[in-house]
C-alpha cells in the first residue's frame, strides 16, 4: 500500500484506541482472587481477563456494525455499548451472589464515603478484609472502563479493516493490540484496583507512556503487515 | 425486525445461558479459577483434601482454547467436507472435550505431585470419575458456543463478518471472564467456607481452612458441583445469556443501517437499568446485614 496521509490517520486511530484500552483498564474494579472469597472489593477475577472479555464483546458488535456501514461514529458507539452491556451484566450477576449467597454488605476499603452515593464505608468492612462486593462507585467506574475498552477496541479495528479489507485478520490483530495494552495497564496497577476513586488510579500516566510506546510500534507493524501477508 | 430473527436471538440467549452455567460448573468441579488459591493453600497449611485441581490456566484463555478447538473442527467439517452443521459442531465439541481431558489430567497429577511434601495424595478414583464430568461440561459449553457462532455467521442477518473460530474464541473468552467473575464467588466465598460468620466478608486469617467434610463422608469436587449448580452456575448463565441476548437483540430489533442510533440508545438504556439495579442490591444488602458489630471507628454507619 502507499504511504500517504490516510496511513498516518490510520496509525493515529490505532494509537488512540490502544491508549483508550490502557486507561480504560484502570477504571475496571478488579479484586483478583481475594475478591472471589469476599476478601477484597471488586470483581473476583484478573484485570486483563475481564477487560478482554468486555472489550472483545464490543469488538464483535463493532465488527457487525462495520459489515453494514463504514461510518465511524456508529461503529465506535456500538463497540462501547456492547462492552458496557457485558461488563454490567457480569457485575450485576456477581452482585446477586455477593448479596444473596455469600451475604456480605458492599463496602470499599479505599474511601471513607462512596463518592457516588455518599454512604459511609468503614463500618461495613469486616476485619481481615479490604472491603467486599461491588459498591455503586465501583459499578459506575467499571461501566466507564468498559466503554473506554470497547471504544478503544473498535477504534483499533476500524482502520485495520480499511487497511487490509479482511475482517478476520483485523479482528485477530485488534485482539493482539488489545491484550498488549491491557497487560501493560495491569502491571501498572499491580493486578488489582477499585476504580477511579482508588489511590492507584493516579498511576495512570505510567501506563499511558508504556501503551503509547508499544502501540506506536504495533501501529507501524499494522500498516506494514498488509503487503507482507498479501492482504487485498 | 422479523419473527425468525427474534427467534434466533432468543435461541442464542438460551444457548448462552446453558453454556454459561455449564462453564461455571466445569470450573467448580475442576476447581480451576480464583478459589483454587485456597485449595492450593489448604494442603500447605495442613489440610490435605480430595478436591480436584486443574488450575493451570485462567478460565477465559482455557475456555477460549476449547471453544476455538471445537469451532475449527466444525468449520473444517462444514466448509471442506460439507457435513451437516449439527454433526460438525458435535464432533468439534467432542474434540474440545478430549483436549480438556488431557489438560485436566496432567494438571491434577502435576499440581498434587508437587504438593507431596505437604502430605497431599493423588487419588486415582478422583481422576477416574471427576475428569469425565469435567469433559462432559466442557462438551456442553463448546457445543453451545460454537452453535451461537454458527447462527451469527450463517443464519442471523446481517451475517457476522468474522469467521467461526474467531467468534468462538471471543465468546469463549467472554464466557470464561463471566464464569471467573460470577460463579467463582459462589464456590470461593460460600462453598469453600460454609462455617464462617454469615453477613460479612471472609477474614484473611481463615485462608486455607476450607471445608473438607461433605454432607456424607469426605467432600470431593462432585459435591461442589451439586452445590454450585443451585445458584453460582445459573447466575453465570444469566450473566452470559444477558450479554449475548441484549447485545444481539438491539441490532435485530433495530436495523443497524437505518436505525443505528436507536440500537445504540437501547443499549445505553440497558446499561442504565443495570446500574440502578446494582444500587438497589447494595441498598438491600446494607440494610439486611448492617454494619460490622465490632466496629470501633467514629464514622457513623
Amino acid at each position: 500500500m502507499n504511504f500517504d496521509i490516510n496511513t498516518i490517520v490510520y496509525m493515529l486511530e490505532i494509537i488512540v484506541g490502544g491508549l483508550l484500552v490502557g486507561i480504560g483498564v484502570h477504571f475496571v474494579p478488579v479484586g483478583g482472587a481475594p475478591a472471589a472469597m469476599a476478601q477484597a472489593t471488586g470483581i473476583g477475577t484478573g484485570t486483563v481477563q475481564l477487560a478482554a472479555g468486555s472489550g472483545l464483546t464490543g469488538l464483535l458488535s463493532a465488527g457487525l456494525m462495520m459489515s453494514v456501514t463504514h461510518n465511524l461514529w456508529p461503529i465506535l458507539a456500538t463497540g462501547a455499548v456492547g462492552a458496557m452491556i457485558m461488563m454490567d451484566a457480569t457485575m450485576l450477576t456477581g452482585t446477586w451472589i455477593y448479596a444473596y449467597a455469600v451475604g456480605a454488605p458492599f463496602a470499599s476499603a479505599k474511601v471513607t464515603y462512596d463518592p457516588v452515593t455518599g454512604w459511609s464505608q468503614p463500618p461495613y468492612v469486616a476485619p481481615g478484609t479490604v472491603g467486599q462486593g461491588i459498591p455503586t462507585v465501583c459499578f459506575v467506574s467499571g461501566t466507564i472502563g468498559a466503554a473506554m475498552g470497547g471504544l478503544g477496541g473498535a477504534m483499533i479495528y476500524y482502520p485495520l479493516v480499511l487497511i487490509n479489507h479482511n475482517p478476520a485478520q483485523s479482528a485477530i490483530f485488534a485482539i493482539g493490540i488489545f491484550m498488549v495494552d491491557a497487560v501493560l495497564a495491569s502491571w501498572n496497577i499491580q493486578g488489582t484496583i477499585e476504580g477511579f476513586h482508588d489511590p492507584k488510579f493516579k498511576k495512570w500516566p505510567g501506563a499511558f507512556k508504556a501503551c503509547l510506546i508499544s502501540t506506536v510500534i504495533l501501529a507501524v507493524v499494522a500498516v506494514l503487515i498488509t503487503p507482507i501477508t498479501g492482504g487485498a | 425486525m422479523d419473527a425468525f430473527g427474534m427467534g434466533l436471538v432468543a435461541a442464542m440467549g438460551a444457548l448462552a445461558t446453558i453454556s454459561g452455567a455449564s462453564e461455571d460448573i466445569d470450573s467448580d468441579i475442576g476447581s480451576q479459577s480464583n478459589p483454587n488459591s485456597q485449595v492450593q493453600l489448604a494442603a500447605q497449611v495442613g489440610n490435605p483434601h480430595r478436591i480436584y485441581n486443574k488450575a493451570i490456566a485462567g478460565e477465559p484463555p482455557s475456555n477460549a482454547l476449547w471453544c476455538t478447538c471445537a469451532a475449527i473442527v466444525a468449520y473444517m467439517l462444514i466448509e471442506a467436507y460439507h457435513m451437516p452443521a449439527l454433526f460438525a459442531i458435535a464432533a468439534g465439541a467432542a474434540f474440545a472435550a478430549l483436549v480438556d481431558g488431557v489438560m485436566s489430567t496432567s494438571a491434577y497429577f502435576g499440581r498434587n505431585a508437587s504438593q507431596a511434601r505437604f502430605n497431599q495424595w493423588i487419588y486415582l478414583d478422583i481422576v477416574r470419575y471427576t475428569t469425565t464430568s469435567i469433559m462432559a461440561h466442557v462438551w456442553i459449553t463448546a457445543f453451545c458456543i460454537t452453535t451461537i457462532a454458527y447462527i451469527q455467521i450463517y443464519v442471523l442477518t446481517p451475517h457476522h463478518p468474522f469467521p467461526l473460530p474467531v467468534i468462538a474464541l471471543i465468546w469463549g473468552l467472554t464466557v470464561g471472564a463471566i464464569g471467573s467473575s460470577v460463579g467463582d464467588i459462589h464456590y470461593g466465598g460460600e462453598r469453600e467456607f460454609q462455617w464462617r460468620l454469615f453477613g460479612q466478608g471472609l477474614n484473611t486469617m481463615l485462608s486455607g481452612q476450607i471445608v473438607r467434610k461433605a454432607e456424607a463422608g469426605l467432600r470431593n469436587s462432585i459435591d461442589n458441583a451439586w452445590f454450585c449448580a443451585k445458584f453460582g452456575g445459573p447466575c453465570t448463565g444469566l450473566g452470559f445469556g444477558l450479554t449475548v441476548f441484549l447485545d444481539n437483540w438491539r441490532t435485530t430489533v433495530f436495523d443497524p443501517v437505518t436505525q443505528a442510533s436507536a440500537a445504540i440508545a437501547m443499549g445505553i438504556f440497558f446499561v442504565l437499568v443495570m446500574n440502578v439495579y446494582n444500587f438497589y442490591c447494595e441498598l438491600s444488602a446494607r440494610r439486611k446485614y448492617g454494619p460490622y458489630p465490632g466496629y470501633k471507628g467514629d464514622i457513623a454507619a
